[in-house]
């Protein structure tokens, strides 16, 4: 079940649901549910899954969507069962999944999908699905089981971006304004919450997977910890992500395995694209700035063994990713020399010029932040948390900021926050460029994935040309678990439930 | 003042004595470290060896590398001087605003004085650190926002010293006698009162000295004190904690540090108010 190229589709119909489920049913013999699983991710920042701002590892043990990213990236059916696309790329028509129950035992039906869909194209402002939602022309439902979605132009990244709009029963507490205690249809039911602290989940007995969830409850711990790699080996936690300075010593420990997510997160630093001051306006400055990047020494400080130095979005092996780019990246090497020469050809002096770097507060960010002390500028590094950050960035007053980003459902989601109105666009320097958003968009509108292929990359070469942002490298993310925990592998995004895989497949042996 | 040299120069117990002296001995060293240390190093304490990253001691590099790669010996010595600085002003901030304030309300009559103390004691309701830290939040990061929060967090403290001393000072005959001479209340204030309790003073800055270093720390590790690549003794320490395991020694070094200039400090300082203890001096 891969997603078929679109220019191959003739009413095109996407089978596989059964035999997808197939291995689940299976899973009908299956020891009764085991312990509670406790786990660590990213946090949970509100109870309303159409309104998070960024944290989806919590809500996918709760809710679900029409489809499902699976560990090797491509889109798989979830509640729907199949879809087709018209040829124009336009027309959407879902089948919904039969025998699928909401968490208050009521059946789910096409309408209930209908009225999710029309509450985040009406309510809900910025994240992910305000660009797919804008273009949205009709939201049908003209049986219990089909749902259609037209859209008012082809969008080549909608079923990715549909993994992430989770149907919530309509009649859940708060649906008018904020949904407080949402009815998904996920294997695990919404319990307790305490806001930075704890998430439990005890499981839904009438999940329509057979077997699953394999454990009873599944209780997140919330709070900001740097560091799980000590309340894993104590096992006060079953799983948690753990940083690549903690590998080696989880590694020796024979009650816990690492295993990694399949999608990267990648570093890069950007510059100030909306107001450059000068002279960080001069292309050649920009140069100069990047040649003194050393990737493969950045790669190894950030993420040893599992890091790779590239110059591309998307991380090597992948679709989008392209072996003749990345073999002519000239900043694959760092070039103190020829940094210099640039500035003096600019006629920049360093040290009377200032620069602002804008960052948060992670060790790596001092390396860019050396490198530009060594070049020679008199720098002033504003290391900030997550919110101070977004905001001083949103400010423009600026020069540098070197940033990194996780895994996303598709890789439009990393080419639109380069574009003028896509969101958190700080982090990339607000880059205003009509071009490479013409690029993009015609690259989401193409319905062959060959000639998509080609125009993502014909943006991202703009990207480079302008040193818009500057791509260090990528690692994928690290996770540990305790032996005892069985079944469960982590996926290509955070979301920690999903058709293949994920905390519903996750159980505790005896040892546990 | 004279109190102040005589029970210096006539302790009541010889361990006291040595104690003060252990605890100049400490500080001295330290304010050479700072004045000097940086010249005598030879590495930077900004420079990175990505390679040599969290290396142990060696015979070039004493102390060893940081998590980046840093010469933590040069990094320590550069953190003395950062440590101290902050916490000399600190320090004199909170002097300037707390006994400078509050002596000036005290002065002014009764008025003035539940006016600024009202103020303060609605400061120090709220722990030194926590009060730190939101204004640094407020501030923004850095040495000055770092030395101004510490200063306003510890200005009640010296507030309330200045206002007993003042208090006590007052009741005297010298101060009867000034204002029936027709001085003002702040001349008074100024000529008189200030240079006999500026003994009790200086013991209180000798309190918050260690405070301050040891709240920077905290702001720091808490990612609120001074930029990341700075090397106070705080980032050194938050910085390093997380390899602690596999590099302790980048963390031992600042610790140490930290441990040992704020026992040098708390020597001075108990010291520096057992002998300017007025009703320690009279036998009482």
């Amino acid at each position: 079940m891969t997603q078929i190229p679109l220019p191959l589709l003739r009413r095109h119909l996407l089978l596989g649901g059964a035999a997808l489920f197939a291995p689940a049913s299976a899973l009908g013999q299956v020891a009764p549910r085991t312990g509670t699983l406790k786990v660590a991710f990213l946090g949970l920042d509100t109870a309303d899954p159409h309104r998070h701002t960024g944290s989806i590892a919590v809500q996918q043990v709760y809710v679900e969507g029409l489809t499902s990213i699976a560990d090797d990236g491509t889109v798989k059916p979830f509640l729907a069962t199949s879809w087709e696309i018209s040829p124009d790329g336009r027309r959407y028509e879902f089948k919904i999944r039969e025998d699928v129950r909401f968490h208050n035992g009521r059946l789910l039906t096409a309408e209930d999908v209908r009225a999710n869909a029309v509450r985040v194209r009406d309510q809900v402002r910025g994240g992910w699905l305000s660009a797919p939602m804008r273009l949205v022309d009709s939201l049908e439902a003209p049986d219990a089981r089909t749902f259609v979605m037209t859209m008012k132009e082809p969008y080549g990244p909608l079923l990715n971006l549909l993994s992430e709009l989770w149907i919530v029963a309509p009649e859940s507490e708060g649906w008018a304004q904020t949904i407080r205690q949402p009815i998904g249809t996920g294997p695990f039911r919404f319990g307790r919450w305490q806001p930075n602290v704890s998430f439990h989940a005890p499981a839904f007995t009438q999940y329509w997977q057979p077997g699953l969830p394999r454990a009873e409850a599944v209780e997140f711990s919330l709070r900001d910890d740097s560091d799980l790699s000590l309340a894993l080996r104590a096992g006060d936690l079953h799983i948690g992500r753990i940083g690549y300075d903690k590998l080696a010593s989880v590694r020796a420990d024979p009650n816990l395995e690492v295993q990694f997510m399949k999608d990267t997160t990648w570093w890069f630093w950007s510059f100030n694209n909306r107001n450059p001051r000068p002279p960080f306006n001069d292309i050649r400055v920009r140069q100069a700035v990047s040649f003194m990047l050393d990737k493969p020494a950045f790669m190894r400080f950030v993420a040893g063994e599992a890091g790779t130095a590239t110059n591309q979005m998307a991380a090597p092996g992948q679709f989008y990713w392209d072996k003749a780019v990345h073999d002519a990246d000239v900043h694959a090497a760092p070039n103190e020399t020829r940094a210099h020469a640039l500035l003096r050809e600019a006629g920049v002096n360093p040290a009377n010029t200032p620069c602002r770097i804008v960052s948060w507060q992670s060790a790596y960010t001092e390396i860019a932040v050396q490198a530009m002390r060594k070049l020679g500028f008199q720098v002033e590094h504003l290391a900030l948390d997550d919110i101070g950050a977004q905001r001083r960035l949103g400010q423009y007053d600026w020069d540098l900021a070197p940033f990194s980003s996780g895994p996303r459902a598709d890789i439009f989601l990393r080419f639109v926050r380069l574009m003028s109105d896509g969101p958190n666009v700080g982090l990339w320097g607000g880059t205003r460029d009509a071009e490479f958003d013409r690029l993009v968009r015609a690259a989401i509108a193409a319905v062959d994935l060959n000639e998509r292929r080609r125009l993502y990359l014909a943006a991202w070469q703009r990207a480079m040309d302008n040193y818009y942002t500057v791509v260090i490298g990528h690692a994928p993310e690290p996770i540990a678990n305790r032996r005892e925990v069985t079944g469960y592998s982590p996926g290509f995004t955070w979301g920690q439930h999903r058709v293949d895989g994920g905390l519903a497949f996750g159980a505790l042996t005896a040892r546990g | 003042m004279s109190s102040y040299g005589a029970a210096l120069a006539a302790p009541p117990r010889g361990s006291m004595k040595d104690g003060f002296s252990f605890g100049m001995a400490i500080l001295g060293f330290a304010l050479l470290v700072a004045i000097f240390g940086p010249s005598l190093v030879p590495y930077d304490p900004l420079t990175q060896e990505l390679a040599a990253r969290n290396a142990p001691p060696d015979a070039a590099h004493w102390f060893g590398y940081d998590h980046l790669g840093r010469d933590v010996l040069a990094r320590l010595v550069a953190g003395t001087r950062i440590s101290l600085a902050v916490a000399l002003g600190a320090t004199l901030l909170a002097m300037l605003l707390g006994a400078g304030l509050g002596l000036a309300a005290e002065a002014l009559g009764r008025w003035p004085s539940f006016l600024v103390f009202g103020v303060f004691d609605m400061v120090r309701a709220l722990p030194s650190i926590l009060l730190a830290l939101t204004l640094m939040v407020a501030l923004g990061i850095g040495i000055i926002p770092l030395i101004i929060a510490l200063g306003v967090a510890y200005a009640p403290h010296m507030a309330l010293v200045a206002r007993a001393a003042w208090r006590r000072e007052s009741a005297t005959g010298y101060v009867a006698a000034a204002r029936v001479m027709g001085a003002a209340p702040l001349a008074t204030l100024w000529r008189h009162v200030l240079p006999n309790i500026a003994g009790a003073l200086v013991t209180q800055a000798a309190i918050i000295m260690p405070r301050a270093i040891t709240t920077e720390s905290v702001l720091s590790f808490f990612g609120l004190g001074v930029s990341p690549e700075t090397p106070s003794w705080g980032r050194m320490i938050s910085g390093a904690s997380r390899f602690a395991e596999s590099a302790p020694h980048a963390v031992l070094a600042p610790v140490l540090a930290l441990c040992v200039v704020t026992l040098g400090f708390a020597f001075v300082g108990d010291r520096l108010r057992l002998a300017l203890d007025p009703l320690r001096e009279h036998g009482r």
